[in-house]
Formats: C-alpha cells, structure tokens, sequence
C-alpha cells in the first residue's frame, strides 16, 4: 500500500515538475508584463492612477499606447506615438476603438501643453491616462503599452496575420531602426495593395509607415486599428500551450496594469467579438482639429467641440 | 544493491515520466495553419493545364494534381505573369528595389527586362504587374515615382516600354503622385492599345479606395469603370476580352469578394459575386474562359494561409460553387496564378 503511495506520488511530483518546467517561462514573463503599477516619472507627480473596473459586464475603457522604442530614446522616455482608447461593453459585446493622433496639442498632465505623444515620455502611464482622462473625459480603467519589437515578435508568434491593404504603401524613408545599427538609417519599402499575408516586419511597416499618405499619422491610425483586428482574428485559436512561446518572446516589449486573471479574462472576452460588433473611430477633418505650427513643430490644434461630441457618442458615461 | 535496481528503475521511470509531460505540452501549441511545401503536397483537383504559382519566394508549376519547382535562380520570386511562347514574366525582390525577368518553361532566365541600375530614367526603384500587351510589343508595369517638389511623396504610376527593347526610355500612362494616394497598379493591355488598370484615391473623409479605369492612350483622362463605393482592384481579362473578373473590398477592409462583370470594350456590365469571402485575391482566368482560379484563405477561417480556389462556369450569368484546390500551402496572395493550356 505504502509503495502504490509513493508510486502515485512520484509520478505525480514528476507530472507536475514537467508543467512547471514547461510553463515556468510564460509564467515568469506574464509576471513581468503583468501587474505594472500606473507610476509616473514626472517631477509634477499627483498622477492619477486608472479606476479598474470592478463591476462585472458593465463597459470598461483600455488605453493602448505604442512606442518607437528603439535606440533613439531612453527605455524609459519613449512617445507614445500611438494612442488608442478602446472600450470594451461585455453585455452588448461591442467595442470601440478611438484612436488619438500623436501630433494633438493639449496640456500634459499638470505642465504646460504639449503633442499628446510626450505625456508617455514625461510621466509614463499615468501622465499618458490623466491627459487622456482631463482632456477627453474619457475615464480610464487600465492601460496597455507595446514596443515596435513587441508587435513584431506577437505577429510571428502567431504564424503571420491576413491584412487587406488598403492601398499600396510606398516609404523611400521608412526608419530601418530595428534591422540596422543605426536608428536614424531609412529604409525604403514597398508593400502591395489587397489581400495578403504578412509577418512581424512586414506588418509592422504596414502599420508604422506614414510617409506615402497624405493623411500621414491619421491614416497610420486606420492602419493600427486594422492590424489589431487582424491579430485580434489571428489569435483566436491560440491555446494554453502556446503561452510560454507567445510571452517569453515579448519580454520587455509589453507591459500593462492588468492581473494575470484580468488579461486572461479580456482574451477570453475578445474571442467572442465578431469584427461587426467593432466600431473603429478615427478622426479626419478640421471638425476635429486644424493643422498648426507651435515652436517650429507641426501640430495639430484641437477643435473641442467636434471632438467632445464624438467621445459624447461613442464613450456616454 | 539489488534491492536499490528496482528503485533507481522507477525513479527513471518518473524521470521520463515528467519529461514525457513537457514534451507532451509543447505538442499541444496550436497546429493551425500548418502549412508544407508543394512539392510535398498535392493539389486536390486535377485543373487542366499547367498552374504556375509562387510561396515563400519560389515559383512552382501545378500539373496533373503535383507540383514541382521551377529550377530558376535563387532570387527572392514575388510576382508571376504569362509571356509569350509559355515563356513567364517573374518580378525578384530585393530588399530596396524589385527586378522583373523573362523565364522560360523550364526556368531559365532569357533575359533581364527591368532593373534598378537601368531606372536612370524616371529614378524608379519598384517594377510591379508586369504584363505583355496581346500583340506582343509592348511591356506594362507599375514603378515607383517620387514627386520632385514633395519629397515624401512616392506612388506608383503605368509605365510602358517596348518588349524587345526595355531598357528605352519608359513612357508614362498614369499621372498618380498627387495625392500620396499609392498610385496605379495592375495594368492590363488591350487589343485595343489602350489598357485598364486600378487606381487608388482618397476622399474628403479619409478613406481609401480603388477603382477600375479604362485610358485610351497615354495621359488621356481615365474613365472610371467602378465607382468608389464599390472599391474595386485586381482587375482579370477574361481570354475571349469579354469579361472581368475583380476583386472589391467590404467590410472596413477586413475583408474581400470576387466579382465578374461583363466588358463590352468602354463599359462594365453589373458584377456578380462569385465568392463572396473572406479574402479571395489576385484571379486569373483559364485558358478556355470558363472558369477562374483565385488564391483565398479557408472558408471558416479568415486568418489562414492563401490556397488555391476555382470557380467552374465563372461566367457572369453562371456562377458556379467555390472549390477548394489546395489546403495545406501558403501561396504569395499578391501573385496572381498563371494558367496556361
């Protein structure tokens, strides 16, 4: 009886040190990605930090911020040049994605104004939140940052995405800051128009790209939101084996405030929207903001009340 | 010590055991999409003809249900077009430039046409949709052209060169670089002389479209085939030149349907979708005109690699029911398939 015992123990302790052994890499980066506090860097501080949701189904606001963050910056002072505020209704399975153009002047935080895309680099996520939340009286409730190797490394992870490119992207000044030595080398890249399959590089210059369209990082816009219904489609069918593959290789490329459990929650949750159910907002035309120069910067000067009534439309509190 | 064999064995055994655990646990990541090589597949409709398609950089021929390489060199093979003679127009990338080849049938190169230390020209770099007008004279494409007054700007136009002579001075059909819209692509030659191509634009609102359009002769004023509503590309002439076959966008560009119209030589006739998803792309009629093969992704799953698919009957009147042709490769969906008795 003893020895059936210790047998059945034995095997056990070894079944299990095998999951461990297998899972202990996606466990160890999902710790890392996972759970990040809202800390700002700003010497303003008084940040506020994002409300989490707590009730069950009712709709939730996510902030997605993307960054250049390639040698060119510090690790910890990267723009985030893409800001999409995407919410989430679990009852009537809808979401919105709302993208924030990087060049948009606005107070940061508790300074003075300043392109949108310096909140991430000042003050972190919680200057990047507290501007979207005091400019757009959009409440925030978590946050998601991403690297450019990040997405690289999920879309190959996930064996390439299907895009339709919806027209063909021409960049003789494409930054080949991932590839080459030198951050500030161009690259120049073609990608064809219509329905293809792209890896990790490929789609990320189909994302990033800017150059060759006259709306420049409005149409970039239309292009992430794209890309992320399209990874969105791709990873319907990863499964719990897949993990360690998938978060060892994003390493230090993603990060967010979310818990292991929440994260699980949202990918269970996003599997069970259809791409009719997403609406994708993107702002275009002097109803929401006119072209400006602010210290020899171009920028973008809001118009208020074009915008406040898009976020009355799409985000009622 | 006989007494310890026995436990040193099941401690092994355990050893194993968990091993076999781990090992067990990475065969569970998801097999989707798991794709191979041609030349370890096999078509499952034996097409008339010969097919010739294009993955991972290679280009294979698809005849009697197998495929087999073409033996050309080992350049990175983007693009196939029919030439004449059975001969294939092939377009190899490299990383800042495309370079477009004449092969013949068994893949050697008969000639380079275009290249990037001949764009002295018009400083071009891209040579895509290379395509020989029915008499057999003239090569059309689409290069890259980058607007001298705004330096960003770079789009695709038509160019045209004579066959026998590519390396002459092009001349342009398109005016695209205006707008940073991407340009015009996809040209097709007519009998006629003049050619239909695709030509992208943008609205007042931002977003982008494609429309069909016809030009008689160089610079003149393209008419529009399809409107900016219908957002209509990748135009296919049918052999006998009476129909289209086009792939149109829906859906927020998420996904794609294939349509053919009929063609009376200045107007199209209203389309008829003959595969209405996820992402049918780049068609190619066959030799007889009765039937369209197309590259699409499975059915039920719009993330999967690009197959081959055929429409029977694919006449504007007679759709016939998609049929899958392959289901385990990842063809280049940018590279229409050439399909020759």
């Amino acid at each position: 009886m003893l020895v059936a015992a210790l047998l059945v123990f034995g095997f056990g302790l070894s079944g299990v040190s095998g999951v461990v052994a297998y899972f202990l890499p996606a466990i160890s980066a999902a710790l890392n990605i996972t759970g990040h506090q809202t800390q700002g860097n700003s010497p303003n501080g008084n940040h506020p930090t994002p409300t989490p949701s707590t009730t069950p189904n009712q709709p939730f606001n996510v902030l997605l911020l993307g960054s250049d963050n390639d040698t060119k910056f510090a690790p910890d002072q990267v723009l985030a040049q893409t800001m999409i505020v995407v919410r989430v209704n679990p009852q009537a399975h809808s979401v919105v994605m709302f993208s924030i153009p990087r060049d948009l002047w606005v107070p940061i935080g508790n300074g003075g104004p300043a392109k949108i895309d310096t909140a991430y680099a000042d003050g972190g996520a919680a200057e990047a939140i507290s501007t979207v939340e005091n400019n757009f009286g959009i409440p925030i409730n978590y946050w998601v940052w991403i690297g450019l190797g990040g997405l690289v490394h999920l879309v190959n992870d996930l064996h390439d995405v299907n895009i339709v490119a919806q027209m063909p992207i021409l960049d003789d000044e494409y930054p080949s800051d991932l590839t080459g030595g030198n951050p500030y080398a161009y690259a120049r890249i073609a990608i064809l128009p219509g329905p293809q399959r792209l890896g990790g590089v490929a789609a990320l210059e189909y994302a990033r790209s800017r150059h060759g369209d006259i709306l420049s990082d409005i149409a970039r816009s239309q292009k992430q939101q794209q890309l992320l219904l399209d990874i969105k489609a791709s990873a319907k069918d990863v499964g719990l084996a897949d993990v360690p593959t998938i978060a060892g290789s994003l390493g230090d490329s993603l990060k967010t405030d979310m818990s292991i459990t929440q994260v699980t929650s949202l990918l269970t949750l996003a599997k069970a929207f259809s791409d009719g159910s997403v609406q994708q907002i993107v702002m275009v035309g002097s109803q929401y903001f006119s072209n400006g120069t602010i210290d020899g910067q171009s920028v973008l000067l809001p118009n208020w009340t074009g915008i406040n009534a898009l976020v009355a439309q799409y985000f009622p509190s | 010590m006989r007494r310890l064999l026995p436990v040193v064995a099941v401690m092994a055994l355990m050893a194993i055991f968990g091993f076999g655990i781990y090992s067990v646990l990475g065969t569970l990541k998801s097999s989707r999409h798991h794709t191979t090589k041609p030349t370890q597949s096999q078509a499952l409709i034996d097409l008339p003809g010969t097919v010739v398609v294009v993955q991972d950089g290679k280009i294979y021929r698809l005849n009697s249900l197998k495929f087999t390489p073409v033996k050309a060199p080992a350049y990175d093979w983007v693009q196939v077009e029919p030439a004449p003679g059975g001969d294939i127009l092939a377009v190899a990338y490299s990383s800042a430039y495309t370079n477009v080849y004449l092969l013949n049938a068994k893949g050697q190169v008969v000639r380079e046409l275009l290249s990037e230390s001949s764009s002295q020209y018009l400083n071009n770099h891209w040579a895509y949709y290379p395509k020989v007008s029915p008499d057999g004279k003239t090569l059309f494409y689409a290069a890259d052209w980058l607007d001298p007054s705004q330096g960003y700007n770079v789009d695709f136009q038509i160019q045209a060169v004579p066959f026998a002579n590519p390396s002459a001075y092009p001349v342009v059909w398109s005016q695209a670089g205006l707008w940073f819209q991407g340009g015009d692509v996809e040209p097709i030659p007519l009998a006629n002389g003049g050619i239909i191509y695709a030509k992208y634009n943008i609205d007042t609102l931002g977003n982008t479209y494609a429309q069909l359009v016809y030009v008689s002769s160089p610079y003149a004023t393209p008419d529009s085939l399809t409107t900016a509503a219908q957002d209509c590309a990748e135009p296919a002439l049918s052999p006998s030149g009476t129909e289209i076959a086009m792939v149109c966008t829906k859906n927020s560009l998420q996904s794609t349907t294939l349509q053919v119209a009929s063609w009376n030589g200045t107007t199209l006739g209203t389309p008829v979708v003959i595969s209405a998803g996820p992402e049918p792309a780049s068609p190619t009629w066959s030799p007889d005109g009765k039937s369209v093969l197309y590259l699409n992704t499975l059915l039920t799953d719009k993330s999967s690699p690009f197959q081959l698919w055929w429409v029977p009957k694919a006449t504007a009147l007679k759709p016939g029911a998609p049929q899958q042709v392959t289901a385990d490769l990842n063809f280049t969906a940018t590279s229409p398939p050439v399909w020759t008795a």
